[in-house]
């Protein structure tokens, strides 16, 4: 039995290659929204969390992955999950815009219904300020779902390494290790948009927020109307 | 008075510096999110006039020098998301290995997705493999029929999500 898996460098490769051109471009807008959401406070930790828990989500998608050994099996009962994701992702982009240009307070994006000790409005809030560092690695569990054809190509492969295993343990640390490997190489792409959106001087201007508000509403709908296309 | 004009010209500066970081900044972000799409969108092309293989109807052939390879992808129509059967047959060269097939899209780098293809008969191989979808809405793929040794064919065409 062999953990080791030719498949891993190849896959970190992809991840790397694949992150500086279709994820940049596809996650780009999520990074910048979360880059800006926190405002004045280090980008580091919060970014790193965020990666972390996207790499974890893709990690147990590719245990599954590799312990049916069929892509097309979990890929259909998953899809309606991504879609939820790709609809809560535009939903949570939206509010965390409205929070951070400080246009609507939650009282009236609730409208009367609205109950501050309620237990959605409670998590919505806490998702919407983010201010903790640690609420970035929900954020990327969650988006970690996302619909995105490299990341399939890459479950794919886990299903494939999946399939060669010689049992059940073996084909769960093979998927897993391909989509490990898959999501550590779109880190530096990710994090390099991370770092562009986190330059100080930028970050410290009233209108740049205000710019960033509209920008995040516009890829919430976006990501919205996408996830019901979808 | 000198002291006064000193002080007006360092303002007009520092008024001027703001609004060229704000101008630049606003740039920035416009930079950030023009670059995501173009990145995302990849090399501009004309897909519709790409496609050399209607994948729904039926076999597809494509020659490149002396080699020629036919491609059926079943079930058909041909969709996103589920098993299909790629059959491959060849003419022109005899390959010492089986050849594999390298699904792509011409517009978006997908990461490797290999189709094996085993051998059913002379110069004829059959393998199984999947078109993963793509939530940008572009259907438009490639199959890259690679025979060792002899040269490679490229099959465009689009398939239904």
């Amino acid at each position: 039995m062999s953990f080791i898996d030719p498949l891993y460098p190849i896959f970190l490769i992809t991840g790397f290659t694949v992150g500086f051109g279709h994820c940049i471009g596809m996650c780009g807008p999520i990074v910048v929204s979360l880059s800006l959401n926190l405002k004045d406070k280090n980008f580091l930790i919060p970014h790193l969390l965020y990666s972390a828990g996207r790499v974890v989500t893709y990690s147990i998608l590719g245990g599954v992955m590799g312990v049916t050994g069929s892509f097309t099996l979990v890929a259909s009962h998953i899809a309606g999950i991504q879609k939820g994701a790709m609809i809560l992702a535009g939903i949570l982009i939206i509010i965390m815009g409205l929070a951070m240009s400080g246009w609507i307070s939650f009282g009236k994006v609730f409208g009367d219904s609205y109950n501050p000790g309620s237990f959605v409005s409670k998590g919505f809030q806490r998702l919407s300020r983010a201010k903790s560092p640690a609420a970035y690695f929900p954020i990327g569990l969650l988006l970690g779902l996302l619909p995105c054809g490299p990341v399939y190509t890459a479950l794919l492969a886990a299903a494939g390494a999946g399939m060669k295993a010689a049992g059940p343990l073996e084909a769960i640390i093979k998927g897993m290790g391909v989509m490990l490997c898959f999501g550590l190489g779109t880190v530096p792409a990710l994090f390099l948009v991370a770092k562009l959106a986190d330059m100080g001087w930028l970050k410290k201007r009233e209108l740049i927020y205000r710019i960033g508000a509209i920008l995040m509403v516009a890829v919430g709908i976006y990501f919205i109307i996408k996830g019901i296309r979808y | 008075m000198k002291q006064n004009i000193s002080t007006g010209r360092r303002q007009r500066y520092f008024a001027k510096t703001q609004v060229l970081k704000i101008a630049l900044s606003f740039l920035i972000l416009l930079g950030i999110l023009v670059l995501s799409s173009v990145v995302a969108r990849g090399p501009a092309m004309a897909a519709d006039t790409m496609i050399n293989c209607d994948a729904h109807k039926g076999v597809c052939s494509q020659s490149s020098g002396a080699l020629t390879v036919s491609l059926e992808i079943t079930p058909r129509p041909v969709k996103a998301m589920q098993d299909l059967v790629f059959k491959v047959s060849i003419t022109g060269a005899s390959p010492a290995e089986p050849p594999h097939i390298d699904l792509g899209m011409p517009a978006m780098k997908m990461g490797p997705n290999q189709v094996a293809l085993k051998p059913t008969g002379p110069g004829t191989y059959e393998g199984t493999g999947v078109v993963v979808r793509c939530p940008s809405g572009k259907r438009t793929w490639f199959a890259n029929v690679i025979v060792p040794g002899s040269g490679e064919v490229k099959f465009i065409f689009d398939v239904i999500y």
